[in-house]
């Protein structure tokens, strides 16, 4: 059996949807997990009480359990605490809390790595505790984690995969089940490598773009 | 008595070595050297492929495959047996992980260009499993509602050819398909027929529509171009059903209200559907 370019250009359109789920899915958990990053990096970091404490508690819960655990807990237990997701949701909503759990951890090493004279010089100058943090130790943060912070939606994309499993056609899904059907097992899984590489690249690209410009006060 | 009890045990030797006499073609070289089956077997199919209740593999299916070994070599135990999903078999005969499928393989013409099947040692029909309270009746109508199904099943593909662009929900095993209808996110779900008996024998909450589609036989698969060992595969298929082993390996995993279905599904003439 050889590689067949007829074959993978017929199967295109439904290829093309499965990116387009995969591409959905992704963008949704990475915007989401990093509003969820910069709220427990905060509650973290400002000592809120029960927020902070809750959020230690997340972050152990999420990083130290299988995401494919996780995804199968919001698909098949929720529903049975009345909780029913469509299941693009229950992708998103998975992906996210895994996600962000990683991205708390990025962003609260990031305050943490912020110098305290900054933190004393804020206070001296009479800003409050959210004034330093949006003003001063959140930019400064991101700047420091966005490294870390772009490899996290990196494993996040990679691992958009796994959410085949609860019936979502992502790429992945669309490939396994033609080569369920068709058996073009090399066709496919080239299509799979080719596509996530493509994903990441880009991603990483604009992240590099992005890093650029936000470092472009501190460049002479 | 005692000479009439002794002619009968002499009568019933004789015709046990007639029939273990019965002559087998020779086994592929590669397979002899290896000194074990390796075969691919499902995990989730009661009663054809299973984990038992000590977590061993137990069902039809794998009792064919340890026959096998019981011809080869003498010994049933001499048989490696992996689990396989109905999406991953034919790449895992591929990739040369195992040697054999008796994994509730359909014979198809898609499935046919890319492995060899054996003579079929059995029929089986599909059907749709939903909640008691359904107003799914017969088949037609579930073409309008979601229907439950596995990646890479002979119902996928019937679905995709005859009902193109329906709503499905395609899962990877049953008993994920089974959660996801009793939790509601699907209307009904399609699956061997044999499997969903079982099922729907088991819980109240749960019924077949009990309309046959998709039929088709159930065959052991081999890659491409063995004859030799095809040759020996449909020998041991032979002997098997001359020796009317089915009967007490259905038996053995099928409670006797469902067992009738089975003991056709080896034996009698395959029935009629679309």
């Amino acid at each position: 059996m050889e590689f067949d370019v007829g074959y993978l250009l017929q199967q295109l359109p439904l290829l093309r949807a499965g990116l387009l789920v995969t591409i959905q899915v992704s963008a949704m958990a990475v915007v989401l997990s990093l509003a969820i990053g910069v709220l427990g990096a905060a509650s973290r970091v400002l000592r809120i009480p029960l927020l902070s404490q809750f959020f230690v508690g997340y972050v152990e819960l999420i990083r130290n359990t299988p995401l494919l655990v996780q995804i199968f807990f919001v698909f098949f237990g929720l529903p049975t605490i009345g909780v029913v997701l469509p299941i693009f949701w229950c992708g998103v909503l998975s992906l996210t809390l895994w996600a962000g759990a990683f991205q708390t951890e990025n962003l609260r090493g990031g305050l943490a790595a912020v110098s305290g004279g900054l933190n004393e010089a804020s206070r001296a100058l009479g800003l409050s505790r959210f004034q330093y943090l949006r003003l001063v130790g959140l930019p400064l943060a991101v700047r420091i984690t966005l490294p870390s912070l772009l490899n996290t939606c990196v494993s996040l994309v990679k691992n958009s995969a796994y959410v085949s499993v609860i019936g979502l056609q992502d790429l992945s899904a669309v490939a396994f089940e033609r080569i369920a059907n068709d058996f073009r097992a090399l066709e496919m899984l080239s299509v799979l490598l080719a596509g996530y590489l493509a994903l990441v690249l880009s991603l990483s690209f604009s992240v590099r773009v992005l890093e650029h410009r936000l470092q472009a006060p501190f460049r002479r | 008595m005692k000479r009439i009890l002794a002619s009968v045990a002499a009568v019933a030797a004789l015709w046990l070595g007639a029939a273990q006499a019965q002559p087998m073609p020779p086994l592929p070289a590669a397979i002899r050297d290896q000194g074990v089956l390796r075969a691919g077997v499902r995990c989730d199919q009661p009663p054809y492929g299973f984990r038992g209740a000590d977590g061993g593999y137990a069902g039809v299916e794998v009792e064919m495959a340890r026959q096998m070994a019981l011809y080869a070599f003498g010994s049933r135990d001499k048989v490696e047996l992996q689990c396989v999903t109905a999406e991953n078999r034919i790449p895992q005969l591929n990739a040369r992980r195992v040697d054999l499928l008796i994994a509730t393989l359909g014979v198809t013409p898609e499935r046919a260009r890319v492995i060899d099947f054996s003579e079929p040692y059995r029929w089986g029909g599909s059907d749709l499993l939903v909640r008691r309270d359904s107003p799914i009746r017969v088949l037609d109508d579930a073409r309008s509602r979601n229907v439950i199904m596995l990646r890479g099943t002979t119902q996928a593909l019937w679905f995709d050819a005859n009902w193109p662009g329906m709503n499905t929900l395609r899962l990877n095993t049953i008993s994920d398909g089974l959660q996801a209808l009793l939790q509601g996110r699907g209307d009904a779900l399609a699956g061997d027929a044999a499997t969903l008996i079982v099922i729907a024998a088991r819980d109240q909450n749960l019924r077949m529509v009990g309309e046959t589609f998709a039929l088709s036989d159930a065959a052991v698969g081999l890659r491409k171009n063995e004859p030799e060992w095809m040759a020996w595969i449909n020998a041991a298929l032979a002997r098997i059903k001359a020796e009317n082993l089915y009967t007490g390996w259905v038996e053995a995993v099928v409670a006797p209200d469902i067992r009738q279905y089975y003991l056709d599904a080896f034996s009698a003439p395959r029935p009629h559907s679309r």
